[in-house]
């Protein structure tokens, strides 16, 4: 499940108002999510949660499921 | 040689085609294999094949290794070891005369220092293709993405398939290998589509791409006999050439990959109609894009996303300089590539103050900031590709000078006449530019009559009625014959 947290940095981020953002959702479904918002999004996350990802970690990533699961691993 | 465009391509690919068919499913993947194998000995280069074998034992060997490594260190090093194979590889018959040339004219510094000897220029074509494409699959296993294919057979099809051999599209596994594997069923739109693409890419590089290659030869062949408005010229020219043909060249991969129901990724699409040097790398050799942005770029941002607003802009001048040094180890190519590094990152920077000036002067979403975007792309497009197509860079300044220098002298040139009878070789070779002009109207009035419909092959050859789609069949085979350029010329894309 994507928290509210996670689902507020990435909103927040990408400045938009509200989007429904499911553990299935890609990056390429949610409108301005591109590389440059990418970076954005990831070091707001770290930021936040205090965690730091590894290169490999962020460029395996499929969907926002998995980007949760490797924040709840690493927090 | 043997490539698309030659008059043995055909027999070739009727012979192997037959094979394919007769052969029972199992061994299918084995005839195309050969055939790819033996398309790349056609063009009677004894090491390239070899090349090609050490790169694919090399890919296959280090992904089977990362695969069943347990320890991530165990996995690095196999990632690595196959790696450094593909990149040696790459470097040895592509950039060792480049490397000798320059380090030789430093160390010639030196006093009384030993000369070192300057490596023998080789041919390479394919190589840096089909090395790129190892490069995605080891890094697709290597992260996790994609598991090591154990058939060995299946992954040598993978990265030799003789239409996307010589000049790509760089495929990543996951979208090639399935299809690979896939029984065949005979389709028979499969096989006219393939055709007609394949045909389609041929006029694009006969009939156009070869014609205005004629142009700009004699310009860009001695920069320094020609005024500014001939160079301007030669240099709007050349981008239509070099579009013409490569996309022409991957119609013709895409229409013999699809005889096989093989759908090849597409490359470009309409990248000169782009609103910013992004767009048209999203629009441009699309497969080699997309390569920089998944296994550089990206990786390159987060690396360096400490480095606040300038983090961006380091990755993307990091990455263009390797898609300069990609197309060619010369330093024409390492500009080129720098120039759009910088275009970019130069549109990353100033990206929030063009959306308040846009703002202020209401030109959001209007036609004319569009109007304006696609000129502006274009025409940064054509700076660079001036280093693209110069012969050294001593060439390309000359150009730009003549470009900029004297612009009351060039409008005089405008209104000359001899300046048109010789950019356009009226003297020498005056039935080109005729045929030129009059191919380009047709087009011109026939894409905007049909309604932009024939730019959508596919849709085109679904929906039209059956008179129509024949007639046009029978005028590219008429025009292929009447308009094409005599004594072939190779494709761009080969040297890279």
């Amino acid at each position: 499940m994507v928290s509210e947290k996670l689902k507020k940095i990435i909103l927040d981020a990408l400045r938009l108002e509200d989007f429904d953002i499911q553990d299935e959702t890609t990056a390429s479904m949610v409108p301005g999510w591109d590389s440059l918002s990418h970076v954005k999004i990831i070091t707001a996350i770290e930021e936040s949660y205090a965690i730091r990802f590894k290169t490999l970690e962020v460029i395996r990533l499929k969907n926002v499921g998995q980007l949760q699961r490797v924040i709840d691993a690493k927090s | 040689m043997m490539s698309f465009t030659s008059l043995q391509f055909p027999v070739f690919l009727v012979c192997v085609y037959t094979v394919f068919r007769l052969v029972p499913q199992r061994g299918r993947w084995a005839v195309l294999l050969g055939a790819s194998f033996l398309f790349y000995s056609f063009l009677r280069i004894s090491y390239l094949p070899i090349v090609l074998a050490f790169s694919i034992l090399a890919t296959y060997l280090s992904a089977n290794w990362i695969d069943r490594s347990s320890s991530s260190r165990m996995k690095k090093t196999a990632f690595l070891a196959g790696l450094l194979a593909n990149l040696a590889l790459l470097i040895l018959i592509r950039y060792l005369p480049f490397l000798t040339t320059n380090l030789d004219l430093v160390i010639g510094w030196i006093p009384n220092f030993p000369k070192i000897p300057i490596a023998p220029v080789l041919v390479s074509i394919g190589v840096s293709y089909f090395v790129f494409q190892a490069l995605s699959y080891l890094i697709d296993v290597y992260s996790g993405v994609e598991r090591a294919e154990r058939h060995f057979g299946y992954l040598a099809l993978y990265l030799t398939f003789f239409p996307k051999l010589l000049q790509g599209p760089i495929e990543r596994v996951g979208d090639l290998m399935p299809q690979l594997k896939e029984r065949f069923e005979f389709q028979y739109d499969n096989l006219r589509l393939g055709f007609v693409r394949f045909g389609f890419g041929l006029f694009k590089k006969l009939v156009l791409a070869d014609r205005i290659g004629i142009f700009v030869d004699a310009v860009y062949g001695n920069v320094h006999s020609y005024t500014g408005v001939s160079l301007l010229f030669a240099t709007y020219l050349y981008a239509f050439q070099i579009y013409f043909d490569f996309s022409g060249y991957t119609d013709m991969a895409l229409g013999v990959a699809r005889m096989f129901n093989i759908r090849l990724s597409e490359n470009f699409r309409k990248p000169y109609h782009a609103t910013s040097i992004a767009e048209f790398w999203r629009r441009w050799h699309i497969s080699f894009s997309r390569w920089l942005l998944d296994y550089l770029f990206s990786p390159l941002q987060m690396e360096f996303r400490n480095w606040k607003v300038l983090g961006t802009p380091a990755a993307l001048l990091v990455t263009f300089l390797v898609s300069g040094i990609w197309h060619g180890a010369s330093w024409g190519f390492v500009v080129w590539g720098l120039l759009h590094g910088i275009y970019l990152s130069a549109s990353v920077l100033f990206k929030p103050y063009q959306k308040v000036l846009h703002k202020r002067f209401r030109l959001e979403n209007t036609s004319i900031l569009r109007a304006w975007q696609v000129f502006a792309t274009f025409h940064l497009v054509c700076f660079a590709w001036i280093f693209f197509r110069a012969g050294t860079l001593g060439d390309a300044r000359y150009v730009i000078t003549r470009l900029f220098a004297d612009l009351y002298g060039n409008l005089f040139e405008l209104i000359n006449t001899t300046t048109w009878k010789n950019l356009f070789l009226f003297d020498r070779a005056p039935r080109e530019f005729v045929v030129l002009f009059f191919v380009s109207g047709v087009l011109f009035v026939g894409t905007i009559l049909s309604g932009q419909r024939f730019i959508n092959l596919e849709e085109f050859l679904t929906k039209e009625k059956t008179p129509l789609r024949w007639a046009v069949y029978y005028i590219l085979i008429m025009a292929l014959i009447v308009f094409q350029v005599d004594g072939q010329k190779n494709f761009i894309y080969f040297q890279f």
